[in-house]
């Protein structure tokens, strides 16, 4: 495989006056997964198409490679696609779906097909040859629609929310399976979803987008521990959002002053005055009873499980928490005492 | 890429293709018997190996068609219907010249259309003005049976008679042409504009009125005398009426169209259409107007004509231009206006 | 070389080859007959470079010149650089080929201020030939090339050469005609140009009079035609209802009945019903003999005129209204009415208050189509009309009538037109803005309510008394070609048969005798050439308009769909005017006949495939090309074979209707290519009932063979078992609607 880097500048997508990618820039390393994330709308769709050509941006410019592709069109790129639907074409069988792309630039019949076998191998998925797609299972047709991408062995493979359409249990599966595969082989891919746990799962690097533009970009827990701001906090995982005052007290350090609470924290370049901290429902420690600087009481209490979760209502706020203690559930109406691990407790910019 | 348009155009280029692939004459034919035309256009195939295509129309319309297509004639020769259209197109140039050696044969009111377009216009059949009413209506409905143009105006015969638009059929203008000669021009209008109170509709088409009173749709209507034999001898209850103060009458006759893109067929159709061969087709189709050829017998049943009064039809002021737009305009304002 | 130089460099062949080595002008035999090649340099049969250089049509050079700077073009060039000067000279090219030919005619410039600037220039020239046309076509596609080249079209040159050859197209086919006829409006008949012309065609007694109203004289014609219309879609939808609630909200018994139904007038040739309703009402039909033998009745002749129409309309499109009602009386969700019944609401008020209120909108629609379809229709007004002329009527004699005055066939053309748009924007409006159907897409489990019984008992005593009629006509119809003479003599026979289609033999060979098989080989080879044409660009149009976005997309839709609303007399008369002098010049000809099939019913094919494609996942498309298929392979391999029902659908659509059109085709025959129903209407003007009939009945066999046949061809879609059968003829009959 001669997996390829991906390099987007200033890139701009405009449908009439609405911008859907306003200016964007980064670069995908050969090799890596990397993954958009963002709500629907966000424009990472946009990109993705862009990077397969589907779409041709308004403004900038678009690298695979060494080449610059910006005007080229899709079927002259050398990208494959999963798409969300699998798109495969119902009228043809599971092997000659899988040997299109092989044919349609011109190899011969025989060649394809056993190309086609293999690609078909590579994902598990043998003795379905002469199926019709529409008599598979979801499983099987996400499986052949990503054999017929790997058969062309792109120099970029794209996915489009490709688990979306699986159950939940299929869905952790497909995943590992595609983490599996980009790996063994090598393969620059772009994903697309989002669902900011599959997100997580399955990335090198993650780009989170919002309002058409890059909001982060970075490692998965880099972007869970640091999120920049507001958005990102809110994107990647749940986040209780409460205002906060900042006194800086040294180069990393500063005083947060969080209700009743001081705490010490990492200021991240925020200047002194009316801050906000996302704190991790999971970084919430309830204790019944027991007096302490914070304390609240437990409005609503949902048993998942493996989890508890709660929403407690305290002097800061109500506060949804995220507690691994089943056995010991707290009843609504108890008094708890509020505490947090400074892990998950991060200072992010006012709104 | 582009092969996908290049087969598109292919089909296309392959449609253009569809043209005649062997000799063939294109006949416009105005007779509104269809056994009549294909007769003469079979006739001809046999004789010459030549394909003949019919296009059957009126003469009126025959006649705007002629001229819509004088600068890129389709048409190659034009059979049948009167002549006061034919002198028309002669005098408007729409006509080719041709003296027919086989003009001779013909009888001599017949060879006077032919005199009068300067060798445009060849006579291949007569026909008198004629009405026909249907008897058995009559005896049903106790209906009188007129025997001059004036009995028309009977209030009994609200409803009962059917005309032909002069504007389109010949045989309508025709009686419109015969009447004014019949009348003098303001009688004839103000008879016409009378007799609208019984008129039911004036058909598009010549044979309209008799196709209408053969089947009982209507008692009595216009046409020519060997229009309502044609109807006697299959069986019709019909009988011809040739009103008291005289009638007029047609030649049927035949043209080659100026630019006529088979010329020589055209007039190896011309000559031989005058010959008793030919001219035998029509009784061979039932068809019973009067041949134009000396030789050919007349047809049984046609009236002793010497008991008719015949006008002497002026083929020279009722088949100029200029008369017959009057009158069709004179017509269309006074008459086709009025109606109801 | 890549494949984009290499699409230059066919273009640019293809051009030469126009120019070089084939006829410019247009042959008066077929250029396909080759005959033009024993007069390669003469003057009727020269191509371009000779005609320039030998025969006086100098300004035929600079195409050459045009051409032969393509060529340069394919010299390593930047792409950019290229793409531009491709634009510049593929649009130079095809202006100027344009412009001489319609500055210059058969008799010099068609342009008196050209003759009086230039009064030495004596040239002039014939209409464009297959050489002319070969140069067009190059240099439309280098502009294509060009606008691909820059990126346009997503840089696909094979959608960026489908939309300009359709824009052009539809332009020269369709725009142009209309454009002619608003034109010849305001020209007297010498073409000079007269505004004062105008009113004097439009607002006279023959097509505003009121006559009728004091019961004097005759009603104008543009009133009668309101009138027919409004009459005809009233009936039409009350009619229309009737059927769907029945099939849909009773459990009567023959439902597949009312199917068949539906579907026999798609196949019809015009004449039928009304020859039908002749041989029942008429003075000597069936029931008036009835009435007269019991009663001693005086029969009357009731059947022609405004009555007599009228009753051949409803006849011929109750059907339509009735396929437009049915989908929104299906539509109408059981949920609701469930939900109204449980809300305490008996049968009539859930009916009353729920089910008519949502199938409003369908019921404006039915009326509005029946309302087109109406002032659109020929063939039944002048079998049936009598003295009551209507628009379409009138436009025809103005025509071939001897009056032969176009301008006013033009200004009644439009005021037709206009009628037309006016009802069809309506319709539009009442679709755009309300949504009438309330299906969910799943759940709606709920079983219809069941009609009101006063309600079920007036469907019943309308409709069914109806649909026995209905089937008595054809009956009629068809037993009527095998009698000596309706209404006289019932003798059986099949002279009518005979002199129709008889084959008689004589040392020449094989000779058609019957009167009938000139027009019927036309017919049948015109159609299956229309047919398929008909078929591919409505459904290229299709693919461009939902698949592909570009600028003046709005404005290609309305092109592809304008001809839809222009009424098949307006299309006749434009058609005449349009191409009955160079530089386009084709009437006479097959080809005029093909043109007017093609684009008269493209429309359809562009909606049968938009509406197919709408539900075929717009993925497949991008999935294949990520493939690395471009877009004519996709087309191909993925769209076409799931398009095969909309294909289908579209083929038999164009063929049937090919086959049965009366109105446009009328002012376009001729000797060589006279059609079918042409012949038919002359039979029928004549009192030829038996042969008409005979001939109708032909082609109704035709017809389903020809259906037949295409189903054969173009086979069924295979999707596994999920798939689900649309049978060709229903989609046919919704898409008529």
């Amino acid at each position: 495989m001669k997996a390829a880097s991906i390099e987007f500048q200033n890139v701009r997508k405009l449908y009439g006056d609405v911008a859907a990618v306003n200016g964007v820039s980064f670069t995908i390393a050969p090799r890596t997964l990397v993954t958009l994330l963002g709500p629907s709308g966000c424009g990472k769709t946009t990109i993705l198409r862009m990077i397969a050509g589907l779409e041709l941006p308004t403004a900038g410019s678009i690298r695979i490679g060494d080449a610059d592709v910006t005007r080229v069109s899709a079927s002259e790129r050398d990208v494959s696609m999963v798409f969300q639907s699998y798109a495969l074409f119902p009228h043809m069988t599971v092997l000659d779906n899988v040997s299109y792309g092989l044919t349609v630039s011109g190899q011969p019949k025989a060649q394809a097909h056993e190309k086609a076998h293999g690609a078909l191998k590579t994902v598990g998925l043998t003795g379905l040859d002469q199926r019709l797609p529409s008599e598979l299972s979801g499983g099987q047709q996400q499986r052949v629609a990503v054999a017929r991408a790997l058969v062309l062995e792109p120099s970029v493979l794209l996915f489009d929310e490709p688990l979306s359409n699986l159950d939940a249990r299929l869905r952790r599966q497909m995943r590992e399976e595609i983490r599996d595969l980009q790996q063994r082989l090598g393969l620059t891919v772009v994903y697309v979803t989002h669902d900011q746990s599959e997100a997580l799962a399955v990335s090198d690097r993650i780009i989170v987008m919002d309002k058409a533009v890059i909001a982060q970009e970075g490692a998965p827990r880099e972007l869970y521990a640091q999120p920049k701001d507001a958005f990102v906090a809110g994107f990647m995982g749940e986040a209780n959002r409460v205002p906060a005052t900042l006194t800086r007290r040294d180069a990393t350090l500063g005083d947060v002053a969080l209700g009743p609470l001081t705490l010490t924290l990492p200021h991240r370049g925020l200047a002194d005055g009316p801050i906000e901290v996302a704190i991790r429902p999971e970084a919430i420690e309830l204790t019944a009873g027991g007096p302490s600087p914070l304390s609240g009481v437990v409005r609503k209490a949902a048993y998942l499980g493996a989890t508890m979760e709660y929403t407690v209502e305290t002097a800061i706020g109500p506060l949804f928490v995220i507690d691994g203690g089943v056995d010991r559930p707290l009843t609504v109406g108890t008094a708890v005492a509020v505490a947090f691990t400074p892990r998950g407790v991060i200072v992010i910019p006012p709104r | 890429m582009n092969r996908g348009l290049l087969s598109a155009f292919l089909v296309c280029a392959a449609g253009a293709a569809a043209g005649p692939a062997w000799a063939q004459l294109n006949m416009y034919c105005s007779s509104p018997n269809t056994a009549w035309c294909q007769g003469m256009a079979i006739g001809f195939e046999k004789l010459s190996g030549v394909k003949v295509a019919v296009v059957q129309k009126a003469t009126g319309e025959m006649l705007a068609q002629v001229k819509a297509e004088k600068e890129n004639p389709k048409g190659d020769v034009w059979w049948a219907g009167p002549a006061d259209s034919y002198l028309q197109a002669a005098e408007e140039g729409l006509l080719e010249t041709y003296a027919s050696p086989n003009v001779v044969q013909l009888h001599d009111w017949a060879r006077r259309v032919t005199e009068l377009s300067g060798n445009r216009v060849a006579g291949v059949y007569g026909g008198i003005l004629t009405l026909g009413y249907n008897t058995e209506l009559q005896e049903k409905k106790k209906l009188p049976v007129p025997k001059c143009w004036k009995d028309l105006l009977d209030p009994a015969l609200k409803g009962e008679v059917m005309l032909g638009n002069p504007n389109s059929s010949g045989t309508a203008y025709l009686m419109l042409a015969s009447l004014v000669q019949v009348f003098g021009e303001d009688e004839a209008f103000r008879f016409m504009k009378a007799l609208n109170a019984n008129v039911a509709s004036y058909a598009r088409s010549g044979i309209g009125p008799m196709t209408a009173v053969k089947r009982g749709e209507i008692y009595l209507g216009s046409s020519v005398l060997h229009g309502v034999i044609n109807e006697i001898v299959a069986g019709f209850p019909v009988r011809p009426i040739l009103p008291c103060e005289g009638v007029g009458y047609e030649v049927g006759s035949m043209a080659i169209i100026k630019g006529a893109r088979n010329l020589d067929h055209a007039k190896q159709f011309y000559d031989w259409a005058l010959t008793l061969e030919a001219q035998k087709i029509g009784l061979d189709v039932k068809e019973y107007a009067i041949p134009t050829n000396r030789s050919v017998p007349l047809p049984p049943m046609v009236p002793n004509l010497t008991e008719v009064k015949v006008i002497n039809y002026d083929f020279a002021k009722y088949g100029s231009s200029e008369t017959r737009k009057r009158l069709l305009e004179r017509w269309e304002k006074e008459i086709n206006a009025a109606a109801k | 070389m890549s494949d984009y130089r290499r699409a230059i460099a066919f273009w640019i062949a293809v051009g030469a080859g126009g120019f070089l080595l084939v006829p410019w002008y247009a042959l008066q035999d077929s250029v396909f007959a080759l005959g033009w090649l024993a007069h390669f340099t003469e003057k009727e049969a020269a191509p371009a470079l000779l005609q320039a250089i030998r025969h006086d049509h100098p300004w035929l050079m600079p195409l050459g010149l045009f051409v032969a700077a393509g060529g340069a073009l394919l010299a390593p060039l930047p792409r950019r650089f290229r793409s531009n000067a491709l634009i510049a000279l593929g649009g130079a090219g095809f202006v100027y080929c344009f412009a001489q030919g319609f500055a210059i005619g058969p008799r010099g410039w068609y342009f008196d201020t050209f003759a009086a600037a230039f009064p030495a220039f004596k040239g002039s020239q014939e209409g464009m030939g297959l050489g002319a046309m070969l140069v067009v076509t190059c240099f439309g596609m280098l502009f294509a090339l060009g606008l691909a080249g820059r990126g346009y079209f997503k840089g696909d040159a094979f959608v960026a050469g489908s939309v300009v050859a359709v824009a052009v197209l539809v332009s020269v086919f369709t725009f142009f005609p209309v454009f002619k006829i608003l034109i010849s409006a305001v020209e007297d008949n010498n073409g000079a140009f007269s505004l004062a012309a105008l009113p004097g065609r439009l607002f006279t007694q023959k097509v505003w009079g009121l006559g009728c109203v004091g019961g004097s004289t005759r009603c104008g014609v543009a009133w009668n035609t309101l009138i027919l219309a409004l009459l005809c879609a009233f009936c039409c939808t009350g009619l229309g209802l009737g059927f769907a609630l029945i099939a849909t909200r009773t459990d009567f018994k023959r439902k597949r009945l009312l199917r068949i139904l539906t579907v026999l007038p798609i196949i019809t040739p015009p004449f039928v019903i009304g020859l039908g309703l002749i041989l029942i009402f008429g003075r000597s039909g069936v029931i008036n003999q009835l009435l007269e033998w019991a009663f001693g009745l005086q029969p009357g002749r009731w059947i022609y005129g405004l009555q007599g129409v009228l009753l051949a309309q409803v006849f011929a499109f109750t059907p339509i209204a009735f396929l437009v009602l049915i989908g929104v009386v299906e539509g109408v969700s059981p949920g609701m009415e469930e939900a109204a019944q449980t809300l305490r609401a008996d049968r009539w008020r859930v009916f009353a208050d729920i089910s008519l209120p949502l199938m409003r909108p369908g019921l404006a629609n039915a009326f509005l189509i029946s309302f087109i379809e109406s002032i659109a229709d020929f063939g039944n007004p002048i079998l049936l009309g009598g003295n009551f002329g209507v628009l379409s009527t009138e436009i025809f004699f103005s025509v071939v009538g001897a009056q032969l005055d176009q301008g006013r066939a033009a200004t009644l053309g439009i005021l037709l037109l206009l009628f037309a748009l006016a009802a069809f924007f309506a319709q539009r409006q009442v679709l755009g803005k309300k949504v009438y159907t309330s299906l969910a897409g799943k759940g709606d489990s709920g079983l219809p309510t069941q009609l009101p019984d006063n309600v079920r008992r007036l469907c019943y005593s309308i409709a069914v008394p109806w649909a026995l009629l209905t089937l008595v006509i054809y009956a009629m119809a068809m037993v009527g070609g095998f009698v000596e003479t309706w209404g006289r003599d019932y003798t059986f026979t099949l002279k009518h048969y005979a002199k129709a289609f008889s084959i008689e033999f004589s040392s020449h060979g094989i000779i058609w005798a019957g009167a009938a098989w000139n027009s019927f080989w036309t017919t049948i080879k015109l159609s299956a050439i229309a047919a398929p044409l008909t078929a591919a660009l409505g459904i290229l149009s299709a693919w461009l308009l939902t698949r592909q976005k570009f600028a003046g997309q709005g404005a290609f839709e309305f092109g592809t769909m304008l001809s839809f609303a222009i009424p098949g007399t307006v299309i006749g008369v434009s058609y005449i005017l349009a191409f009955n002098v160079p530089p386009i010049e084709v009437t006479g000809t097959g080809i005029v006949l093909i043109l007017c099939f093609i684009f008269r019913n493209m429309p359809v094919g562009v909606r049968a495939g938009m509406a197919a494609m709408t539900q075929i996942d717009k993925s497949l498309d991008e999935a294949s090309i990520t493939l690395g298929a471009r877009g004519f392979t996709t087309l191909r391999r993925v769209i076409l074979p799931l398009l095969k029902p909309a294909i289908v659908a579209a083929l038999v659509y164009s063929f049937v209707r090919a086959v049965t059109t009366v109105s446009a085709v009328i002012f376009l025959v001729s000797a060589e290519y006279e059609m079918a129903t042409t012949y038919i209407i002359n039979r029928v003007i004549n009192g030829d009932y038996g042969v008409a009939i005979a001939y109708c009945s032909v082609l109704i066999v035709l017809m389903l063979a020809a259906i037949w046949l295409i189903q054969k061809l173009v086979g069924e879609r295979k999707l596994g078992r999920r798939a689900i059968g649309v049978p060709a003829v229903a989609t046919l009959g919704r898409n008529a609607a």
